[in-house]
C-alpha cells in the first residue's frame, strides 16, 4: 500500500474506495462540508460606525489582525496547493485538503470585504505582515521552511523527504494555523466580547470552526505519518528540532502580542495574559502531536472565551447568526 | 511586581492591593457567602493577571469588573457581584453630576431628553416612593444591557439615570396619576412586568413612541407600494418591527393593463423594501427591522422561499429582511393528503387573497378547475408534499421563511366587519384585522411569571398575577392616547380597535420553581390554567374600563350602523399576545416568552456583546446538595449545558426539571404553545428547537403545529453540528496513538522538559516581573511551613495549580491575593 505521502501522478489515486485508507479524512472532509460557509451570510456594513469609533490601539488591533488574515489566507493557499498537495496519495485525504483549499478561498473572500467595507488602505493591509517586523519574522518562519519542499525539490519516498514534507504540514497547519491565528482569534473576540465590531467577529467565530478541523487535517496527517514511517520519531535530533520549531513560533508570538500590549490595557486584556493564553495554546499543540507540554499552563487565561465553548442563542435581529448550517 | 496608579491628575502613587481587596469587601458586604477571603482571593487573581505594571485610576474599577465577570461560570454568585460592581460604577459616574432624581428631571428637560409635562408630578411623592434597593434585583447580563441601551444619556453620551429613575420615568411617562405612577413604578422595579422595548426607551421623552410593532397591507399598485415604503421608511425609523403582506401584488408576467407590458412580478419590489430597511438600520439603538408575508399560492412563491439565501443572483436576495408564509388549511390539508397545489397570479385570482377558511378553499378549488379546463392565463402545479419539503428545508437552512396559519388567525377574529386580518407582524404574536388603509399597531407588555410564585413554591400567586394584568391593561390603554404615530393610517387602526398585547416570560424559571419539569403534560396543563386566567382577568378589566372610557370605536360603530359583536361592550378589540420578549427578558433576568431554558450554560450575543448565561436554580440545587464545584461546572460546559448525561447525578436532582431546548420533543413545545393559544386573542410567538437528528420530522412537526391549532411558529433552530474546537477545556485529538513520544526517545524527550523547564522558570520571572524570593528558602522548607499555616487540602491543592498562577511565591498561589 502507498503511504500518504508519496510520490503520484495524474493516473493515481482517481478511484474512490467504499472503504477509505484514511477514514479520519473521509470524516474530515465530511465535518467541512457541512461547515462551509458564506461571506455574504453576514451583514458587515452594520459595523461601519462602531469602526469608526474604535480607539486608535484598538484600531490598530483591528487593522493589523485583519491585514495579517489577508496575506495569511493566501499564503496557507500557496502552501497547500505548491507543496503537499501534488504528494498527497490518497484521494480522501485530497478531498480533505481541497475543501480546507476552498474553505480557505471562502476566508480571503471574507477579509476582503471587511477590508472593502470600512474602506481600509488595501496596499498596507496587504504589506502588514511583511513591514512590521515582528509579524515578518512570523512570515519568514513559515515561507521559508517550505519553500524548501516546493516545486519538486524534494523526494517523498525518501526519509529526508518525509521528514521536509512533516515539517512544513507542520508549520502551516499548527505553528500558522494553530497558534498565529489563535493568537489572532483572541482579539477579534476580546472585540465582541466589548460588543463592538459584531458582526465581523461573527464571521471569525465561523473562521474558527473552520480553522480547528484544518487544524485536525494538519494533526492526523503528522500523526499518520509517524505512525506509516517510525523511523522519524527515532531521530532524536529531528524530534527535538520539530518541538523546537513549535516553540519558536510561540516566542515569536509572544514577542508580538507583548510589543503590540507593551504596558496597556485593550479591550480589557492585558499582554500577560495573552502570552499565558499563547502557552496554554502551544502546550495543547504540543500535547495534541505526542510531545510533553512546555508551560504546564492548564487553564485558559482569557476566561472570556468560554462564550465561544457553550450553545449559542442569538437575538437574531440585531447580530447575524452563525448557527445555522448550510448543509 | 511593582505597580503604579496614575491618578485623575496626572500623579503617580504605589498601587496598594488592600485598597483593591477593601473595595471588593466592601461590594460583598451583606451577602451571604462561605468564605468571603475565598471569594476576594480569587477574584485578586483574577485581576493580578490583567493589571498592567501602570493603571489610571478609572481603569481599576472597569478591570475588576472584568474580573470578577470572568468568574461568572463558576457561581451565580459572581454574577452578583459583578452587577454590584457595575452598579457602583454607574453610580460614582451620576453622583459626580446629579444630585437627586429631581435634578435628573430638571437636567433631562433642560437637554429637551425629557418632556416639561413629567414636572406635574408631585416630584417630592415620587422620590420618597422610589426604593434603591431593588437594583438588587438585577443580574450582571441584565443590568448591562439596561445601562448600554435603555438608561438615558445626555447629549454626550453620558448616562445620567440611574435603574430606579429609569423605572420611575417609564411609570411617568405612562400613568395618569400620582397614585398609578407609584402603582406602576412599584410593579416594573420589582420586575413584575416590563414593557416592550420601544416604550422602555421612549416613554416620557420627547420621543413619545411606545409601540413594537407595525402590520400593513400593499395594494396591487405602484401608488400603494411606493406610499407603503414610506410609511414602513418613518415606521422603522421610530423604532418599531414592520410586517408587510405583498401578497396582492400581482406575479411575474401577469399583465399591466396601462402598459400593456408583462409585471416583473413581487420580488423586485421585496428587494427594494430590503434596500430601504438596511439603509435605515444604523444609528439607532436598535436595529429596525421588516418581514414580508405572502401566501404559499402566490406564484412567486418559488423565489420568495429562495430570498434568503446567500448565494445567486443578488437582485433576488434580500438579506436583510425577515419573511413568512401566510398558509391557508387548505394548502395544508392538501400537503398532508399528498395531493398537489396550485399557484396562482393575485392580479388573476384576487379573491383568493381576502378569503379565507371554507370560503378559500370553494375559491381556490374552483380556481384549480379552471387551470386544469385552460382558462387561467397563468398558474403553477406542483407536488404538494415535494414543495413543503423544499419550504422546510430552507427553513433549517436559512432560518426562513416562517410558518403562520391564515384561517386559524382569521377564525378567531374579534372584528371581522372590520377587515380581515392580512397578515402579522415581525414577531408573529400580532393578530389584528388591517387593511391597505389601516396599519394594524401593537403596544406590549410581558408580566413576568418568575417573580408571581408563593414564596414557599407551592402554586403561583394566582391574586397577585390578577393585580398586575390589570395594572398592565390600564397602562397599555393610558398608552395608545400618548403613543406617537408615525403614520395616519397606522393612528387610525389603534383608535379603531385600541389592541392590547399582553404576554408573559419567565414561564420555565417558574416552573423550576414549582418543581415542574416543562417536558410534562402538568406544564401544558398549568400552561392552559395561565393564558385562561390572563383572558378572564384582562376581559373583566377592559369591560370595566369601557364604562368608564367607553368601548372601541368600531364596536360602536358597528352597534350602531351594521349587526352589533355579540360579546360586551369592552375597551379594546384584543388584549393578549405573548411576544418573544427577547431583550426584556434579559433585563429581568428569567428565561424568554413561554420557552424553556435555552440550556444551562450557554452564551448569548447582543448588540451588548457576548454574555455567559447560567441556569442559578440548577446551580443552587446542585449546590444545596454538595456537588457544585468546578469539576461539575465543566461537566455542564462539556456537555454543552446538559445534565442529562451526567451519571452521579441520577437519582440525586430531578433530571427531567432541567431538561434543555433541544431535549425537549417539539411535540411537547408544540402542545404548550397551544395550551395558550387556547385563550389568548391575539397569537402566541413560538420558536422551535430542533435536534440535528430529528431534521427528517420537520414535515410532521410542523403539520402537528398546524393540527394543534397554533396560529404561529416563529424561528426554527436546529441544533449545530460542526463547532469549533473547545477553546476553554482540553479536547483529545490524538487518541491512544504515540505520535512524537515513541518510547525510542522518551529519555531524550525527559531531558529535553528538563531543560525547558528551567528556561520556563528562568522566563517567568521576566513574565512576573516581580523579585524572585531568596533561593535559600527552599520550596520543601516553604511546603512545610505552608503545612503548618493553611492545612494539607489547601497546600496539596495549591502544589497542583498551574504553575504560573503566582509569579512570585509559587507556594502561596492559592492563599496569597497579591503578589507584593
Amino acid at each position: 500500500m502507498k503511504k500518504l505521502i508519496a510520490r503520484t501522478s495524474v493516473r493515481d489515486n482517481i478511484e474512490l474506495s467504499e472503504t477509505p485508507s484514511y477514514p479520519i479524512f473521509k470524516e474530515l472532509y465530511e465535518k467541512q462540508k457541512k461547515a462551509i460557509w458564506f461571506p455574504e451570510e453576514l451583514n458587515i456594513q452594520q459595523d461601519a460606525l462602531d469602526y469608526h469609533s474604535l480607539s486608535e490601539d484598538e484600531k490598530d488591533l483591528f487593522d493589523t489582525a485583519v491585514g495579517y488574515f489577508c496575506s495569511s489566507e493566501l499564503l496557507v493557499q500557496n502552501v497547500l496547493v505548491n507543496s503537499f498537495f501534488p504528494m498527497l496519495s490518497d484521494p480522501h485525504a485530497k478531498m480533505s485538503f481541497s475543501t480546507q483549499l476552498f474553505m480557505e478561498n471562502i476566508h480571503s473572500d471574507f477579509f476582503e470585504i471587511v477590508l472593502q467595507s470600512f474602506d481600509m488602505d488595501r496596499e498596507k493591509m496587504y504589506q502588514v505582515a511583511f513591514k512590521d517586523p515582528i509579524l515578518k519574522k512570523k512570515q519568514d518562519l513559515i515561507v521559508e521552511e517550505i519553500d524548501k519542499i516546493s516545486y519538486g525539490k524534494i523526494d517523498p519516498e525518501t526519509l529526508q523527504g518525509k521528514k521536509d514534507v512533516l515539517r512544513a504540514i507542520l508549520l502551516n497547519n499548527i505553528v500558522m494555523e494553530g497558534i498565529f491565528f489563535y493568537s489572532s482569534f483572541a482579539h477579534f473576540f476580546a472585540l465582541k466580547d466589548m460588543g463592538k465590531m459584531k458582526n465581523v467577529v461573527s464571521g471569525v467565530e465561523l473562521v474558527l470552526i473552520d480553522e480547528s478541523l484544518h487544524l485536525q487535517n494538519g494533526i492526523e496527517s503528522i500523526l499518520i505519518m509517524l505512525e506509516e514511517t517510525p523511523e522519524i520519531a527515532e531521530d532524536t535530533q529531528y524530534v527535538n528540532e520539530i518541538r523546537d520549531i513549535i516553540l519558536k513560533g510561540a516566542y515569536l508570538e509572544i514577542e508580538y502580542v507583548q510589543t503590540k500590549f507593551k504596558n496597556k490595557i485593550i479591550l480589557g486584556i492585558t499582554g500577560s495574559e495573552l502570552e499565558k493564553y499563547l502557552k496554554y495554546i502551544t502546550d495543547r499543540r504540543l500535547e495534541e502531536l505526542g510531545f510533553s507540554p512546555e508551560f504546564h499552563i492548564n487553564e485558559n487565561p482569557l476566561k472570556f472565551l468560554q462564550k465561544e465553548d457553550v450553545k449559542k442563542l442569538i437575538n437574531f435581529f440585531e447580530v447575524s447568526s452563525t448557527e445555522y448550517t448550510n448543509y | 511586581m511593582k505597580r503604579t496608579v496614575i491618578k485623575r491628575n496626572g500623579s503617580e502613587e504605589t498601587f496598594e492591593t488592600q485598597k483593591i481587596m477593601n473595595a471588593i469587601f466592601e461590594i460583598l458586604s451583606g451577602m451571604d457567602v462561605e468564605d468571603d477571603y475565598e471569594i476576594v482571593f480569587r477574584i485578586m487573581k483574577e485581576l493580578d493577571l490583567k493589571l498592567p505594571e501602570k493603571v489610571k485610576t478609572e481603569e481599576i474599577d472597569q478591570l475588576l469588573l472584568k474580573a470578577i465577570e470572568q468568574l461568572i461560570p463558576q457561581h451565580p454568585m459572581y454574577d452578583k457581584l459583578s452587577a454590584r460592581q457595575l452598579m457602583k460604577q454607574i453610580n460614582k459616574k451620576i453622583d459626580r453630576r446629579l444630585g437627586d432624581f429631581s435634578s435628573y428631571l430638571d437636567e433631562g428637560i433642560r437637554e429637551n431628553l425629557l418632556i416639561e409635562d413629567l414636572l406635574k408630578f408631585d416630584i417630592d411623592l415620587l422620590s420618597s416612593s422610589m426604593d434603591y434597593s431593588r437594583d438588587e434585583l438585577f443580574g450582571y447580563f441584565g443590568l448591562t444591557t439596561l445601562r448600554d441601551r435603555y438608561l438615558l444619556r445626555d447629549r454626550n453620551g453620558e448616562t445620567i439615570e440611574k435603574p430606579q429613575w429609569f423605572f420611575m420615568r417609564v411609570a411617568m411617562g405612562i400613568g395618569n396619576s400620582n397614585e398609578e405612577v407609584i402603582k406602576m413604578y412599584n410593579k416594573l422595579s420589582r420586575l413584575e412586568y416590563l414593557h416592550s422595548t420601544p416604550t422602555l426607551f421612549n416613554s416620557g421623552t420627547p420621543m413619545s413612541q411606545y409601540s413594537s410593532c407595525y402590520v400593513s397591507v400593499v395594494d396591487d399598485s405602484l401608488d400603494s407600494i411606493m406610499d407603503k415604503a414610506k410609511e414602513t421608511a418613518f415606521l422603522a425609523k421610530h423604532a418599531g418591527g414592520v410586517g408587510t403582506d405583498v401578497s396582492r401584488i400581482r406575479s411575474t408576467g401577469s399583465t399591466i393593463h396601462s402598459l400593456n407590458a408583462q409585471s416583473s412580478g413581487v420580488i423586485p419590489f421585496i428587494k427594494m423594501y430590503d434596500t430601504l430597511i438596511n439603509s435605515i438600520q444604523q444609528g439607532g439603538r436598535r436595529r429596525s427591522s421588516q418581514v414580508i408575508s405572502i401566501q404559499p399560492w402566490h406564484l412567486d412563491i418559488e423565489a420568495f422561499l429562495d430570498l434568503r439565501e446567500t448565494t445567486g443572483n443578488s437582485y433576488f436576495r434580500t438579506p436583510s429582511l425577515n419573511t413568512k408564509l401566510w398558509m391557508p388549511d387548505e394548502m395544508m390539508s392538501r400537503i398532508e393528503n399528498g395531493e398537489p397545489i396550485y399557484l396562482f397570479d393575485p392580479g388573476e385570482c384576487p379573491e383568493l387573497v381576502d378569503s379565507f377558511g371554507d370560503d378559500f378553499a370553494k375559491k381556490y378549488n374552483e380556481r384549480i378547475e379552471q387551470a386544469e379546463n385552460g382558462e387561467l392565463h397563468q398558474f403553477k402545479k406542483l407536488e404538494g408534499q415535494t414543495f413543503f419539503k423544499k419550504y422546510l428545508f430552507k427553513l433549517a437552512k436559512t432560518g426562513h421563511p416562517w410558518l403562520i396559519f391564515k384561517d386559524e388567525h382569521n377564525r378567531k377574529n374579534p372584528c371581522p366587519q372590520y377587515s380581515v386580518i392580512n397578515s402579522s407582524n415581525l414577531c408573529t404574536e400580532i393578530s389584528i384585522p388591517n387593511r391597505p388603509d389601516s396599519t394594524a399597531v401593537c403596544t406590549l407588555a410581558s408580566l413576568n411569571l418568575s417573580k408571581h410564585v408563593k414564596p414557599d413554591h407551592s402554586d403561583f400567586d394566582w391574586e397577585k398575577i390578577g393585580d398586575s394584568l390589570k395594572t398592565m391593561v390600564l397602562g397599555l390603554d393610558n398608552i395608545l392616547d400618548k403613543n406617537f404615530y408615525p403614520s395616519e393610517d397606522a393612528r387610525k387602526n389603534t383608535m379603531d380597535l385600541r389592541p392590547l398585547g399582553i404576554g408573559v416570560m419567565g414561564f420555565a424559571e417558574a416552573l423550576v420553581d414549582l418543581n415542574i419539569a416543562y417536558d410534562s403534560e402538568e406544564a401544558v396543563i398549568l400552561a392552559r390554567k395561565l393564558g385562561s386566567f390572563m383572558r378572564e382577568v384582562c376581559y373583566e378589566k377592559s369591560e370595566e374600563m369601557a364604562e368608564e372610557r367607553g368601548a372601541f370605536a368600531h364596536y360602536d360603530d358597528v352597534a350602531k350602523n351594521r349587526t352589533g359583536y355579540e360579546y360586551k361592550p369592552r375597551r379594546n378589540a384584543v388584549l393578549l399576545a405573548i411576544a418573544p420578549t427577547a431583550t426584556i427578558s434579559i433585563i429581568s433576568g428569567t428565561t424568554s416568552s413561554i420557552d424553556s431554558y435555552f440550556s444551562n450554560l450557554y452564551s448569548r450575543d447582543t448588540l451588548s456583546g457576548k454574555h455567559i448565561v447560567i441556569n442559578r436554580q440548577l446551580i443552587e440545587e446542585l449546590e444545596s446538595k454538595n456537588l457544585w464545584n468546578d469539576r461539575m461546572a465543566n461537566l455542564i460546559k462539556q456537555y454543552n449545558g446538559s445534565v442529562q448525561l451526567i451519571e452521579e447525578l441520577d437519582g440525586v436532582i430531578d433530571k427531567e426539571v432541567y431538561k434543555t431546548a433541544y431535549e425537549i420533543h417539539p411535540r411537547r413545545q408544540i402542545d404548550i404553545a397551544a395550551a395558550f393559544q387556547e385563550s389568548i386573542d391575539q397569537a402566541v410567538s413560538k420558536s422551535i428547537y430542533i435536534d440535528e437528528q430529528m431534521r427528517s420530522d420537520m414535515p410532521d412537526i410542523y403539520t402537528y403545529a398546524w393540527k394543534k391549532k397554533l396560529k404561529s411558529t416563529y424561528y426554527c433552530f436546529v441544533d449545530k453540528v460542526i463547532r469549533g474546537e473547545k477553546y476553554t477545556s482540553s479536547v483529545n485529538k490524538r487518541g491512544s496513538r504515540s505520535g512524537f513520544s515513541g518510547s525510542a526517545k522518551n529519555a531524550k524527550q525527559a531531558e529535553a522538559v528538563g531543560e525547558s523547564a528551567n528556561q520556563t522558570s528562568a522566563k517567568k520571572r521576566g513574565f512576573g516581573a516581580a523579585p524572585s524570593k531568596p533561593e535559600a528558602e527552599s520550596n520543601e522548607e516553604l511546603i512545610v511551613k505552608a503545612r503548618s499555616k493553611f492545612g494539607d487540602d489547601v497546600v496539596n491543592e495549591a502544589l497542583a495549580a498551574d504553575g504560573d498562577s503566582c509569579p512570585t511565591d509559587p507556594m502561596l498561589r492559592k492563599i496569597c491575593p497579591s503578589c507584593e
